[in-house]
């Protein structure tokens, strides 16, 4: 990741980076515009108060989206179960780009349907760029569970993707 | 961790998550980008009746004649910026229809310079725009 302490613009910092950071988000939120203002949130947070703290500016802003997103789930908790379901069932929005590879297409495919505790720990390593350290302390885990986390996603991958190869 | 595993890594990373949309990079400009600076010698900053008075301000300044010394502007740039659009989120209307708003936003700045004394009027006017579209429902 670029160096975010230095005097960068931020919007080619975050062209760079925003899909990415979005792709983190949806994994705590349960729409494309709860990812948008999570992002926005935690964006602006970080660009104004954080990049320039030493540390892993990765880390600072994943932990930053984490911490807006329980935030958001926390305000709207209130909203009844039966528009939490409908919300599930209906967000059809892709969250890759549609790719020519067949392989890669399974994968985009297979991954929504990971158990949300094995996707966290997919995305946050892949596009989170963070070890199982890292990833133990955003999710309040040892470092051993989330890498377990991983072996089970990557068991359950191997098989969706196989499923769907013999459909 | 195994090679398989690997190979599922780097197969995952090739993937592309789908970028933010516009609206989101308008709305972090919205909060990121520094306030529009004061320019120049002059500015006059409203969409109305302020234009008007800079206008009929400037155009007898212009119909005088300009005594010794005094400042001959003439026009050296006028321009509008590009147009920022902003989609926002649907809204219910008071007959129970749907419309998503969308919002445009540009700026037009005229500037004059005095060639003698190197100095500049400026007029700069944000402009906004709110539209709504109707939404159809099933």
């Amino acid at each position: 990741m670029p160096d975010a302490h230095a005097d960068q613009d931020w919007r080619a910092w975050f062209a760079d980076h925003g899909a990415r950071l979005r792709l983190i988000a949806r994994q705590w939120t349960r729409s494309d515009a709860d990812a948008d203002d999570v992002v926005q949130e935690a964006f602006v947070r970080f660009w104004k108060h954080q990049r320039h703290l030493p540390g892993d500016p990765n880390a600072l802003v994943v932990t930053s989206i984490r911490r807006a997103a329980l935030d958001l789930l926390r305000r709207t908790d209130r909203r009844g179960v039966r528009e939490k379901a409908v919300a599930a069932e209906t967000e059809t929005v892709a969250w890759f780009e549609p790719e020519a590879d067949p392989r890669l297409q399974a994968l985009a495919q297979a991954l929504p349907l990971l158990p949300a505790e094995q996707r966290e720990v997919v995305v946050l390593k892949v596009w989170g760029a963070l070890t199982f350290e890292q990833i133990g302390e955003q999710l309040q885990l040892s470092p051993n569970t989330a890498a377990s986390r991983w072996r089970y996603a990557m068991e359950a991958l191997r098989k969706l993707i196989t499923a769907r190869v013999h459909d | 961790m195994t090679d398989s595993d690997h190979d599922f890594e780097r197969a995952l990373a090739d993937l592309r998550p789908r970028p933010p949309g516009p609206a989101l990079t308008a709305a972090l400009a919205r909060e990121l980008d520094p306030p529009v600076s004061r320019r120049g010698v002059v500015i006059a900053w409203t969409a109305g009746l302020t234009t008007a008075a800079a206008a009929l301000a400037f155009g007898l300044f212009l119909g005088a004649a300009p005594e010794e010394g005094a400042p001959a502007y003439q026009l050296v740039r006028a321009e509008q910026s590009p147009v920022e659009i902003e989609v926002l989120r649907p809204v219910r209307l008071e007959d129970g229809s749907f419309a998503r708003p969308v919002r445009a936003r540009w700026e037009n700045t005229t500037q004059w310079e005095d060639p003698r004394t190197r100095t500049r009027f400026i007029n700069y006017r944000p402009s906004e725009q709110t539209t709504l579209l109707p939404l159809e429902t099933y």
